[in-house]
């Protein structure tokens, strides 16, 4: 079975709290500095104005780590060479991925990581770094 | 179209990924050497369809979206243990003459 490795409660405990904050930032809710997120609680139902382009930039990103093994799945799913130059910034689309493609790179990260990515979070991951950071958002949520 | 950044998927495309990922998750829940069919199956009838069928022919896909429910319901029966009981091996309307 898949055991996670991820040790320091304190350390992701903090991580959690700062993305979340931001999260709530960006959707402007002000006055709350905590909340727990369900994800069975749908009440953002609102359409944002805003083009699904703009993208909050987090300061805290995921640990290098984690970008490293996402890279690593990633250009085993593609059957990219060992050298193919995968990092953060790295697209799917770039590294010649179509949509299937992309599924099958969550599917995979799914099992490394032992953790279960919601449908709506798989669809809007382009990048390597997004799906690094939202691994590591899943896990702390996930871990009791 | 959508710009290169974010892919902004039809409603129907999602449902096509949707499915996908049922039969990859569903694969899952098989021995090794059964998922490994599956998974290679699976992925080449949907590249196959990706390229053969046109993306404005709604009725079809929306047939072969139906149909594909109806085997991933049969594949996530524990009792299922492989394609072959699934007769995912169709004979295909003869598109290619």
């Amino acid at each position: 079975m898949a055991t996670n490795t991820f040790t320091g409660a304190s350390l992701s405990e903090r991580f959690l709290r700062l993305k979340l904050n931001q999260r709530l930032a960006f959707n402007s809710i002000a006055g709350q500095r905590y909340s727990s997120i369900s994800s069975y609680g749908r009440r953002n139902v609102s359409f944002s104005s805003q083009p699904r382009s703009i993208r909050l930039t987090v300061s805290c990103a995921a640990k290098p780590e984690t970008v490293e093994k996402v890279c690593k799945i990633v250009k085993n799913q593609l059957a990219l060479s060992d050298d193919s130059k995968v990092n953060g910034e790295s697209t799917f689309t770039a590294l010649g991925a179509d949509s299937l493609d992309t599924v099958e790179i969550v599917m995979g990260l799914e099992e490394e990581f032992g953790i279960t990515v919601e449908e709506d979070s798989a669809q809007s991951i382009s990048t390597v770094q997004e799906a690094a950071d939202l691994i590591e958002e899943i896990i702390n949520k996930q871990s009791p | 179209m959508g710009s290169s950044k974010v892919q902004r998927l039809s409603g129907m495309q999602k449902q096509v990924l949707s499915l996908y990922r049922g039969f990859l998750r569903a694969a899952r829940s098989k021995s090794e050497e059964e998922r490994c069919k599956i998974e290679s199956i699976i992925s080449q009838e949907f590249r196959r369809n990706a390229e053969d069928v046109d993306r404005k022919n709604f009725l079809y896909i929306e047939y072969l979206l139906r149909r594909g429910n109806k085997q991933l319901d049969q594949l996530k029966n524990p009792g299922t243990t492989g394609l072959s009981s699934l007769q995912l091996h169709y004979s295909h309307p003869s598109s290619k003459g």
